[in-house]
C-alpha cells in the first residue's frame, strides 16, 4: 500500500516541478529585453535583467608580472594547466597495473587519443605524434569546458582598466590559438625536418632544377637550358605555394578556433541576456559539443599535416 | 598593425601563451603520458605474456594427459603380461602337481604290490611249513613203518630241497 501512496506523490512533484520551470522561464523571459518591449515594464526587480554584453576582442590586462601584462584568458590558461596537470600528477603518482577509477579514466582519455593518432599516422609514427595531438586536444578542449563551468565569467575584479572579467576562455583571445597553431606549425616542420632531412626544405626551396638549367645554359646546351629553367621556375613557384599554404595553415587554425569559440561565448552571453533564465540552457551543450569538436580538429588536422610532412615525397616525384 | 591590435594580438600575451603551452606539453609528457604510455605498454605485454603462458599450460597439459595415457596404456599392457604369465605359472604348477600325484601314486602301488608279494610269500612260506609238516604226518602215517628213520630223514630233505628249488623259481 505505501507503495501506491509513494507513486501517487510523485505526480504533484512532477508538476510542480514543471510549474516552477515553466515560471522561471516566462519571469525570465518577462525581465529580459524581449518580454519588456513586449509587455512592457510590469515592475520586476531590476536585479533579474542581466546587463547587454559589450564584448570585447582583446583581453583584458589583470596585472603586471615583471613587466609583462598579465590578461585574463593567461589566467584561464594557467586554470586550465593547473587542472590537467594536477589531475594528472594525482593519477601518475601512483599508477597500478590494475587501474583504479581516475586512473582508467585518464588511460580512455589518453588511450583513445593515442589510438586515434595510430590509426592516422601509423603504428611508429602515431607513438611520436602522440604527445603533441593530444596536449593540443586537451588544451583546446578542457579551455573550452573550463569555461563552461559556472562562476567562470562571473568573477570580476578592480583593475586600473576598470571593472573586468578575472577569467575569459583562453581561446576568445586570438593570442592563444596563435599560439597553439604556431607550436602546431613549429612541431609539423620539427618532424618534417627530423624524417625527411634536408629533402624537407627542399619541399619549399626547390631550387635544383633551376640551377642544373642554369648550368646547361651555360655550356650552350640552348633547349636543355631552357627546359630546365622553365621546369625550374616551375617548381620554384610549386615551393613557394607550398609555403605560402604551410603559413595560410596557421592563419586557419587560429581564426577557426579564435572564432568557434568567441562566437560560442557571445552566443551563451547574448542568450542569457534575452531570458535571463534557462533559456541558455541548450546552448550550453552546444558548446560542450563546440569545444569538442575544434579539439578533434585541431588535435585530428596537425596529426594529418605531420603524417603528410614524414612522408617522402621522393617517391611520388619518382612514380610521376 | 592597428587592425591586428583591434583583434587583440599582442606580442606579450602570445609569448606568455607560447610559453604556456610549452609548459602544459612538458608536465603532461612528465605526468601524463610517459608514465601512461608506460603503464599501458607494461600492461599490454603482462596481457601478452600471460596469454602466452595460458597457452603453454594448455600445451602442458594436452602433453601431460597424453603421457597419462600412453602410460595407462603401457601398464594395462604390462599387467595382462602378467595375468597371462601367472596363468600360465599356473598351469605349470598344476600339471606338476598332477604328475607329482601319479608318481606318487605309483610308488604307493608299487610298495602296495611289494607288500602283497612278501605276504603272499609268506604265506607261502606259512604254507609250505604246513604242507611239509602235514606231508611228513600224512606220509609217516602212510607207509608208518615201511620207511625207516634214515629213509625218513632224506625224504624230508629232498622235499625241502624241492620246496626251495620252487620258491626260488
Amino acid at each position: 500500500m505505501p507503495k501506491k501512496g509513494r507513486s501517487g506523490s510523485k505526480k504533484p512533484f512532477i508538476i510542480l516541478g514543471i510549474l516552477v520551470i515553466l515560471a522561471l522561464f516566462l519571469v525570465g523571459f518577462a525581465s529580459g529585453p524581449l518580454g519588456q518591449k513586449i509587455f512592457g515594464d510590469i515592475g520586476l526587480p531590476g536585479w533579474l535583467s542581466v546587463p547587454q554584453p559589450r564584448p570585447e576582442l582583446p583581453a583584458e590586462v589583470i596585472f603586471h608580472l615583471f613587466g609583462l601584462p598579465i590578461t585574463n584568458s593567461v589566467i584561464a590558461t594557467w586554470l586550465t594547466i593547473i587542472v590537467l596537470v594536477g589531475f594528472s600528477y594525482a593519477v601518475s603518482r601512483r599508477v597500478r597495473l590494475i587501474p583504479r577509477r581516475w586512473q582508467a579514466l585518464l588511460e580512455f582519455i589518453l588511450g583513445a587519443l593515442l589510438d586515434f593518432c595510430q590509426r592516422v599516422a601509423g603504428e611508429h609514427n602515431g607513438r611520436r605524434f602522440f604527445p603533441m595531438v593530444a596536449t593540443i586536444f586537451l588544451f583546446v578542449a578542457f579551455n573550452a569546458w573550463l569555461s563552461l563551468l559556472p562562476g567562470f565569467g562571473s568573477i570580476l575584479v578592480d583593475t586600473h582598466e576598470g571593472e573586468v572579467h578575472l577569467l575569459r576562455a583562453a581561446n576568445t583571445d586570438i593570442n592563444t590559438p596563435l599560439a597553439v597553431a604556431l607550436m602546431s606549425f613549429l612541431s609539423v616542420a620539427f618532424f618534417g625536418f627530423r624524417s625527411l632531412g634536408p629533402a624537407y626544405i627542399k619541399k619549399f626551396v626547390n631550387i635544383g632544377q633551376f640551377l642544373s638549367g642554369l648550368r646547361h645554359l651555360s655550356r650552350g646546351r640552348l633547349g636543355a637550358g631552357l627546359n630546365g629553367l622553365f621546369l625550374g621556375v616551375i617548381n620554384l613557384f610549386i615551393g613557394l605555394v607550398e609555403a605560402l599554404s604551410e603559413l595560410v595553415r596557421i592563419v586557419s587554425f587560429t581564426l577557426r578556433l579564435f572564432g568557434n569559440m568567441t562566437a560560442g561565448e557571445i552566443l551563451l552571453l547574448m542568450a542569457t541576456f534575452l531570458v535571463p533564465f534557462l533559456f541558455a540552457l541548450p546552448f550550453y551543450w552546444l558548446e560542450l559539443l563546440v569545444g569538442f569538436v575544434q579539439a578533434l580538429i585541431f588535435g585530428g588536422l596537425t596529426l594529418i599535416f605531420l603524417t603528410v610532412a614524414v612522408t617522402s615525397h621522393e617517391h611520388e616525384e619518382e612514380a610521376a | 598593425m592597428e587592425g591586428l591590435a583591434s583583434l587583440g594580438i599582442s606580442l606579450p600575451t602570445l609569448l606568455a601563451q607560447l610559453v604556456n603551452f610549452v609548459l602544459l606539453f612538458a608536465l603532461l609528457y612528465l605526468f601524463a603520458y610517459k608514465p601512461i604510455m608506460k603503464m599501458l605498454d607494461e600492461r599490454s605485454r603482462k596481457v601478452k605474456e600471460s596469454l602466452e603462458q595460458t597457452e603453454y599450460i594448455k600445451e602442458q597439459a594436452a602433453h601431460a594427459e597424453e603421457e597419462a595415457k600412453r602410460r595407462i596404456e603401457a601398464a594395462s599392457k604390462e599387467g595382462q603380461e602378467v595375468i597371462a604369465r601367472a596363468v600360465r605359472t599356473g598351469e605349470e604348477v598344476r600339471q606338476q602337481s598332477q604328475q607329482e600325484a601319479r608318481q606318487e601314486a605309483e610308488s604307493l602301488i608299487i610298495r602296495a604290490r611289494l607288500e602283497i608279494q612278501r605276504e603272499r610269500d609268506e604265506a607261502i612260506d606259512e604254507l609250505r611249513q604246513e604242507v611239509a609238516d602235514l606231508t611228513i604226518l600224512a606220509a609217516g602215517k602212510v607207509i608208518d613203518r615201511s620207511l625207516d628213520k634214515e629213509a625218513h630223514r632224506q625224504l624230508i630233505d629232498k622235499t625241502l630241497e624241492e620246496s626251495t628249488t620252487l620258491r626260488k623259481s
